[in-house]
């Protein structure tokens, strides 16, 4: 069985690419780390899964994900669009899912300051509302995972659009405790197809149990956040 | 814009002494009489008049902050009628220690004093460094700027350590004012409350970390009245490199390259303005020297040079900190000598004279020496993680610096004389004061007191601004600052998984300010056991600790003020000798007072004291929050009589009892044996006794809410508020209690008390019996209303 090839982007100022790749790895994937200076339409080749990881692209000065998804244009045209018609899986973690809002894949919504106005590093309980996603697909409908932004608050272009993402299912995570003030407490967004996932948790930093800030913890053999590579994963293997 | 040099030869060698000093006023120098004689007689030797470019290179290379002259001075020290000569307190106190520990320690220290950072080993493949600054001044008159751009500052001395070493977590610590201080009650017109500082600071240390993807990890805040007008801010960042890459060298041929932000009139005079006092003048006039901050160039810089150690392509690398491209290149041509050529150097704006180029603090720079056969693969790094790159000049051999702007000579300067300022004389006293007596605490309230002391801005939590830093990024911290059953309680220090090495690397740190005021000489002996301590409590190998020493203090010229400095320095070395632990690294920085209606005020001598440790497998991390409700509390407890710079004292109003001084050899005896029971797995949880004594701490271990504490020893409330260094309390399992006390055989350990299931109380020796959730809330509320 071919490990499937995972593509990491790193635009000037992400810095989760280390931890992401990490995990990537230790799931089976085979994976490469690029700079966006040296990616065109061309690169994107037989990679199964472009994975867009946590930081602060080009400072987010602007609206967080902005000038990365202007510069993704500029240098891909519509190569990640075409990639992603094309079956091709991507994942947004954190700064890469306000990325991948930008790009227009995943249902229309926005990531915007906290309520609390500030930046927030802690944990949080998560529910799995999507039942097909095959990045979720071994993980319990309850788990937990880090987080750590000042602008992850969901919020839609209507309110009720976001009951209607619950609803069916496009909301794929929710909070358990809605500490950014996100509407209808989501967490994470998929698209129809369930091949694009974005979400505001760290799942690359809760791999393993000494991740956990509790020394106890023994609720899984891994950490939550193994699951999630580990379900892509085993998801792209079996369509090789 | 017309292009050439600008820059005047300025006549000194006919002028007087007085003149001189005027001219180092005028200049904003900060040269002494003294040293613009020395100035003088060295141009008179080379029979020709200095620069202005050259001037500033050696005020500069000369400035306190650069050249850390008091810690090399001669001093006379009096300590209560004694006289003695101190020959440097950086040689009698940190070297000469320092290298009697290393003889004994074969293969520990790799690199100390020289480099940006110490590098200790870590495996067979990998060293890690720890280094720490300070951002005072800056932080005085723009809390924000100041903050981040000295964590930015610290940051590039780690990727400028050996061949570029990778930054993997950051520790910030802050000296305010009360953040309820009456506005009403400060002096100074533009001096900004602490509260406004506090918010500043704290977002000046987030936004830089937080974008380059630095863990924050471990910290302190210590609030006193004192550092109203004089605000602290420490910064430190720690690294890990491969030990290949520890060496560096600069040779005939290389050039020198810079790499990362442009250059710009930001940051002027930076070193020369730290090195002097603050008025109320001071935030109309040296907005100049403080800088401006990009976390994203710095990311990127950072990317670029990791990269290019890799591919071998570095042969020595430097930061622009403090006197900018002059240091820097100085440093890296000090010994082999060559040329800069300042209009290589990317302008942020056109119009800069020459001095301005080659001193300015703009941020975010990195200079290299690299062969030239290496530019190539450097420039396609470049392109690839989108900094800039320049080559300013090349290594020549000749042992002389030459900066040159558009084809004229600006500077000329013979290393030898640059790198030798005028050594100080200095003289201290210290007279010991007589304490007052013990008080009186048969009568206190003792339920009462810890909630007092938890509600103690000493004491309580430090979550609000813990959470605003991103202590998780890169997926390494096991043991985070916030952690425990809830992940809310704090812990002794953090430890940092290492990527590629089954070792880990804990950070401590201790700052005891209020202990100094009396007895300077005890504050640096428990600033070093308790950072000592705390690394042990984690879970690190006593044989295997390196220290920091950060030194603030207010007006070396007051010879009482410098005299505590002496004392400190005294107790510290003893601590650090007697435990074994070298420093690798430190920084000092003076003048931390303040002018205002004809009034000096100064803080008080401020010893922050750092220090790395190995904890050698992840199964030796250990947290301070109680685990199960089925185990023994153990109580290593040497206890004291003595309160001197207790949190109890504080709040009771008694400035001036003895300091609890430790038992060094008898606390380094039951290190050794807490940590051989820790790799044992005989320790659950083990927790420091420090700010607020042993009640709080066992509150504080509670916070996991996992079990009922119930604590039964006979103990009074001078046990259960002392402060004496040696005190940590442990979760043992039940079964092992007799076995852990009879391995501290011979020193004060005991059974205090049990863990067990119940509906969340702390119960202690029938005088303390309250719900751990309200003392939680109690502990957690105050600065979350001030923040």
């Amino acid at each position: 069985m071919a490990r499937p090839k995972a593509l990491l982007f790193k635009f000037p100022g992400t810095n989760a690419d280390g931890e992401t790749d990490r995990a990537l790895r230790m799931a089976g994937f085979l994976t490469e780390v690029k700079p966006i200076a040296v990616v065109d339409p061309s690169t994107l080749g037989d990679y199964r899964l472009l994975v867009f990881s946590g930081g602060f692209s080009y400072g987010d000065y602007v609206m967080a994900g902005r000038l990365a998804q202007l510069e993704i244009e500029r240098r891909l045209g519509s190569a990640i669009r075409d990639f992603h018609g094309a079956g091709g899986h991507l994942l947004g973690i954190c700064n890469g899912f306000q990325i991948l809002s930008k790009i227009g894949i995943l249902p229309p919504a926005s990531l915007i300051s906290n309520v609390s106005g500030r930046f927030v590093c802690r944990w949080v309980p998560l529910h799995r509302v999507a039942r097909n996603n095959p990045f979720l697909a071994t993980l319990p409908d309850d788990f937990e995972l880090p987080v750590a932004h000042a602008e992850g608050r969901l919020v839609t272009p209507e309110p009720e659009d976001a009951a209607e993402y619950v609803r069916t299912g496009l909301a794929a995570l929710t909070y358990g405790d809605n500490f950014n003030g996100s509407t209808a407490s989501i967490a994470g967004l998929q698209d129809a197809s369930g091949r694009a996932l974005g979400l505001m948790p760290h799942p690359e930093r809760f791999i393993d149990r000494h991740q956990h800030y509790d020394r106890d913890w023994a609720a899984a053999g891994h950490g939550w956040g193994h699951y999630l590579f580990q379900s892509i994963h085993d998801r792209l293997a079996a369509s090789a | 814009m017309s292009e050439s040099a600008s820059y005047q030869h300025l006549p000194i060698r006919s002028l007087s002494g007085e003149e001189l000093l005027l001219l180092s006023k005028r200049m904003k120098l900060s040269l002494t009489e003294e040293d613009m004689l020395a100035v003088q007689g060295i141009y008179r030797e080379w029979d020709r008049e200095p620069t202005d470019v050259e001037l500033e290179v050696i005020a500069q290379t000369w400035s306190e902050h650069c050249k850390h002259r008091i810690f090399g001075a001669r001093i006379e020290h009096v300590k209560d009628g004694v006289t003695e000569t101190v020959d440097g307190l950086f040689r009698t106190f940190v070297r000469q220690v320092s290298e009697e520990i290393m003889a004994g320690k074969p293969g520990f220290v790799l690199s100390a004093f020289h480099d940006n950072a110490g590098f200790i080993t870590l495996d067979e493949n990998l060293a890690v460094c720890l280094k720490a600054e300070t951002h005072n001044h800056p932080s005085a008159i723009e809390p924000y700027a100041g903050a981040n751009t000295g964590l930015g500052g610290v940051i590039r001395d780690i990727l400028g350590a050996g061949l570029g070493a990778k930054p993997i977590g950051s520790l910030d610590v802050f000296c305010f004012g009360s953040p309820d201080t009456d506005p009403g009650e400060i002096k100074g017109e533009d001096v900004i409350h602490p509260r406004g500082i506090l918010r500043g600071v704290v977002r000046g240390v987030r936004d830089y970390g937080n974008r380059m993807g630095i863990p924050t990890v471990a910290g302190a805040i210590q609030f006193d009245p004192a550092y109203l007008y004089n605000p602290l801010v420490y910064c430190g960042t720690a690294g890990v490199i491969p030990r290949w890459a520890i060496g560096k060298k600069v040779e005939p041929g290389h050039l020198v390259i810079a790499v990362g932000g442009r250059t710009g009139r930001d940051g002027l005079k930076g070193a020369t303005f730290s090195s002097a006092a603050l008025d109320d003048t001071s935030h109309v006039e040296d907005q100049q020297a403080v800088q401006i901050g990009n976390p994203i160039e710095e990311k990127k810089v950072a990317d670029f040079i990791l990269a290019a150690r890799d591919a071998r392509l570095i042969e020595f690398v430097t930061d622009c900190g403090a006197g900018g491209f002059s240091s820097a290149a100085g440093e890296m041509l000090s010994e082999c000598g060559g040329i800069i050529r300042l209009e290589r150097a990317p302008l942020k704006e056109q119009g800069l004279v020459s001095w301005e180029i080659f001193i300015s603090e703009s941020q975010e720079r990195m200079v290299l020496a690299v062969k030239a056969e290496s530019l190539p693969g450097l420039e396609r790094l470049a392109a690839m993680y989108e900094t800039e790159l320049c080559v300013l000049g090349e290594a020549d051999g000749s042992g002389v610096l030459k900066v040159s702007h558009h084809g004229t000579e600006v500077c000329r300067l013979d290393n030898r004389a640059l790198h030798e300022a005028p050594r100080q004389h200095r003289r201290s006293t210290w007279t010991t004061p007589s304490p007052d007596p013990q008080p009186d605490l048969s009568a206190l309230d003792v339920a009462g007191t810890l909630k007092a002391l938890l509600s103690d801005f000493a004491v309580c939590s430090r979550e609000a601004v813990i959470r605003e830093y991103d202590h998780e990024v890169q997926g390494n911290t096991v043991l985070k600052p916030l952690a425990g059953g809830c992940g809310d309680a704090p812990q002794d220090g953090a430890v940092l998984r290492i990527d590629g090495s089954e070792q880990l690397l804990a950070i401590g740190l201790s700052i005891l300010p209020e202990w100094g005021k009396t007895d300077p000489e005890g504050m640096g002996l428990a600033v070093v056991d308790e950072c000592f301590r705390q690394l042990v409590c984690t879970g690190a190998n006593p044989d295997r600790i390196a220290l920091l020493d950060n030194f603030c203090m207010g007006n070396p010229n007051d010879a009482r003020e410098l005299g505590s400095l002496v004392e400190t320095c005294r107790g510290m070395a003893e601590a650090a000798k007697a435990y074994g632990a070298p420093f690798v690294s430190g920084k000092d920085s003076f003048y931390n007072y303040f002018e205002v209606d004809g009034q000096s005020i100064s803080i008080p001598v401020t010893l922050l004291l750092s220090g790395m440790g190995i904890v050698e497998r992840v199964e030796h991390v250990t947290g301070s929050t109680v685990r199960r409700p089925d185990s023994a509390l153990v109580w290593i407890g040497p206890s004291s009589r003595d309160l001197g710079g207790s949190v109890l004292a504080r709040r009771l109003g008694l400035g001036n009892l003895r300091v609890p001084r430790p038992d060094l050899a008898r606390n380094l005896a039951s290190y050794r044996i807490l940590h051989k029971a820790i790799r044992d797995g005989l320790v659950l949880a083990a927790h420091d006794v420090s700010e607020g004594g042993l009640a709080v701490a066992l509150a504080e271990m509670s916070f996991g809410e996992k079990a009922d504490l119930l604590v039964d020893g006979d103990l009074d409330a001078f046990d259960l508020f002392n402060e004496a260094p040696g005190q940590v309390v442990l979760e043992v399992p039940l079964a092992a209690r007799e076995e852990v006390c009879a391995r501290f055989a011979g020193l004060p350990a005991r059974v205090i008390g049990v863990t067990r299931p119940g509906a969340g109380r702390l119960l202690i020796s029938g005088r303390i019996d309250e719900s751990i959730s309200v003392l939680k809330a109690i502990w957690k509320a105050p600065l979350a209303a001030h923040y």
